[in-house]
């Protein structure tokens, strides 16, 4: 007889496994993706976060501070600031509430729901961030239409509006790209979880 | 329709899921990574499922889709995973209603596949099962006689190390 003969009749007479895993544990491992994922959201909310306020570094703040004081909106850019580190705080607990929460959840119901708030919170900070962006370029450009009011006559105005909200228009859509880039394909992926478990959640 | 299909996975799987024990046994040497082998493993095969027509058997097709998942991922793994780490293999094997020469043996030949690359484990594998060359064949991606060939290869090497 053949030396693995004999291993053979162990290998078949091994015993099963002592854990069965239910059908209603298979939900639980896609959940597992679904919270790999928040994760990134997370880590890439910190990077981004991180990576912007590096800028600072390089760009001369007192002179920007300067300009400001100019166009008479120092305070305005100041206080301003506060509240969207505020925010941006804020945002950045809620991404991290989101990886957490998901992690220990145990139905599907409760997952799904939580997958849509993740949605939801990302949607939220992606618009926070470009209305700030918009607000922050709005109230510059009328400072200093405002400053030169007197100089300009109503041609060069339309000219100033008209390239103000052209160049609003272009600055929006490169950074809703790059949200588009940075968060869109961890969303679809999360939507395509949402949707299997949906499936799942049907069935049991 | 679509409803009777997915109840019909949850219960083949179930039926199943010792074929994916095995694997995970075959492929990794502690609980952990046999969980997140596993996990993995469903995945796969949850996601391959709409693309299962049944011209095969349930089980034929998750032996394929499990080994495959479980070659790619050992090999992305080959660091982590280290063959001497034996120890724990005893976790899985009961003694209770179990011949004790068997017991050993059986510990024997895991510690032996361990140490085997990701494909012969494959194969041995697909050997311990019973499996016929075509279907060792179809479920690796390789020819019936490049099966053969490397199946002897691959229980030459097994014997090597069961020598004693």
């Amino acid at each position: 007889m053949d030396l693995l003969d004999n291993y053979k009749k162990a290998w078949d007479n091994q015993p099963e496994d002592a854990h069965k895993v239910s059908s209603l544990e298979i939900y639980k491992m896609a959940q597992s993706k679904s919270s790999s994922i928040v994760k990134w959201i997370f880590i890439i909310g910190i990077a981004e976060f991180v990576g912007l306020n590096s800028l600072y570094f390089f760009i001369d703040m007192g002179e920007a501070m300067k300009e400001y004081e100019k166009l008479g909106i120092e305070n305005f850019v100041f206080y301003s600031q506060i509240a969207a580190y505020i925010i941006l705080f804020y945002f950045l607990a809620k991404f991290y509430q989101n990886y957490k929460r998901i992690s220990v959840t145990a139905s599907t119901n409760t997952l799904m729901k939580k997958i849509l708030k993740t949605r939801k919170t990302v949607r939220n900070y992606v618009i926070f961030n470009l209305g700030y962006m918009v607000l922050i370029i709005m109230v510059v450009s009328i400072a200093s239409i405002n400053m030169n009011f007197e100089e300009l006559n109503t041609k060069q105005l339309l000219l100033i509006v008209l390239s103000t909200l052209i160049a609003t228009l272009l600055i929006l859509g490169l950074l809703w790209l790059f949200y588009q880039l940075l968060y869109g394909i961890l969303l679809r992926k999360l939507n395509r979880n949402y949707k299997e478990l949906a499936k799942l959640d049907s069935t049991i | 329709m679509q409803k009777d299909l997915e109840t019909k996975f949850l219960s083949d799987f179930e039926q199943n899921q010792n074929i994916a024990h095995k694997i995970c046994r075959v492929y990794t040497t502690n609980q952990s990574a046999h969980n997140d082998l596993f996990q993995e493993i469903t995945i796969q095969l949850w996601k391959n499922y709409p693309k299962f027509r049944g011209d095969s058997k349930f089980s034929t097709w998750m032996y394929r889709v499990a080994l495959n998942t479980a070659i790619s991922l050992y090999r992305k793994s080959t660091k982590t995973i280290k063959t001497e780490d034996i120890s724990e293999i005893a976790y899985k094997i009961k003694a209770t209603d179990y011949d004790n020469t068997e017991e050993v043996q059986l510990k024997a030949l895991y510690k032996a596949i361990h140490k085997l690359n990701d494909i012969d484990k494959a194969l041995i594998f697909l050997y311990l099962e019973d499996k016929p060359y075509k279907e060792i064949s179809e479920t690796l991606g390789i020819s019936s006689v490049n099966a053969r060939v490397k199946m002897n290869r691959a229980k030459d090497k097994l014997k090597n190390i069961l020598k004693p």
